[in-house]
């Protein structure tokens, strides 16, 4: 039994794309993951956008982002299919799943242990609002430099 | 917190200690500790756990002009999350986000 995996799927397409025919690929996605009992979590289009080098004659593409929940099957059978389309200038399908459980988990240690700091100190586990304010211009090092000049400018 | 890191060549934080008796004479042997400034690791920093590869704008710093990763010695990251960033990067790149050289 292959348990369900979590993937982050980009394409890109010509700019000069109908918007039709980006849709029929869409649906084309679509079938492909309901054929393995996948469900897309989330889609989002990020319009047209310079590519960091050419893709054959390309110079813009449309990126579509696709976050899916699935097995690993769906991976290589949507590999080979978008390779096939020749709408899709270039696709890439990035697991996701065990980083953001990762990333997920070093926040979650990360809060405890600051909670626990706190309170060994005798603070509520949670900064307020006027601590927060205070660490942000804590190194303002521009009043002194300023200072010291004008001081030197005095003396002559 | 970024600006800390932007000023990293010039060594203003430092410069306190050799300033007195730092004359020509001993400014080749001063210069090192002169110029040095504590590096730190920007996403230890700002806490950033995932390196996001589609993050042009968080990845961009570690790219110098010619498209190469910047090593850690020059940018000061963290083991750790060099090793998150190297990924990121090579990811952004096969998906044309990022150039992996210019001209």
């Amino acid at each position: 039994m292959s348990s369900v995996r979590q993937y982050e799927l980009i394409y890109i397409v010509p700019p000069e794309t109908t918007d039709e025919a980006l849709a029929e690929l869409q649906t084309q996605v679509e079938a492909i993951t309901q054929r393995f009992g996948a469900t897309i979590e989330k889609t989002e289009n990020w319009g047209r956008r310079k590519l960091a080098y050419e893709i054959g004659k390309h110079r813009d593409g449309v990126y579509v982002l696709h976050v899916i929940n699935g097995p690993a099957e769906l991976v290589t059978e949507l590999d080979r299919r978008l390779r096939v389309f020749d709408l899709v200038v270039r696709h890439l399908v990035v697991r996701v799943d065990e980083e953001l459980a990762i990333a997920e988990r070093a926040r979650v240690r990360r809060k405890s242990s600051m909670a626990s700091r706190r309170v060994r100190r005798g603070l509520p586990p949670e900064p307020t609002e006027a601590e927060k304010r205070r660490d942000h211009d804590d190194d303002d090092m521009d009043g002194l430099e300023q200072g010291f000049r004008g001081g030197r400018d005095g003396d002559r | 917190m970024s600006d800390e890191r932007e000023g990293r060549g010039g060594g203003r934080g430092a410069g306190g200690r050799d300033g007195k008796d730092g004359k020509d004479g001993k400014d080749g042997k001063g210069r090192r500790g002169f110029f040095r400034r504590k590096r730190v690791c920007k996403f230890c920093v700002d806490k950033i756990d995932y390196v996001n590869y589609k993050d042009v704008k968080l990845l961009a710093p570690f790219i110098p002009e010619r498209g190469k990763i910047q090593p850690r010695r020059i940018s000061g990251v963290c083991a750790t999350h060099q090793r998150a960033l190297q990924t990121a990067i090579k990811r952004a790149r096969q998906i044309a986000l990022i150039p992996y050289t210019t001209d």
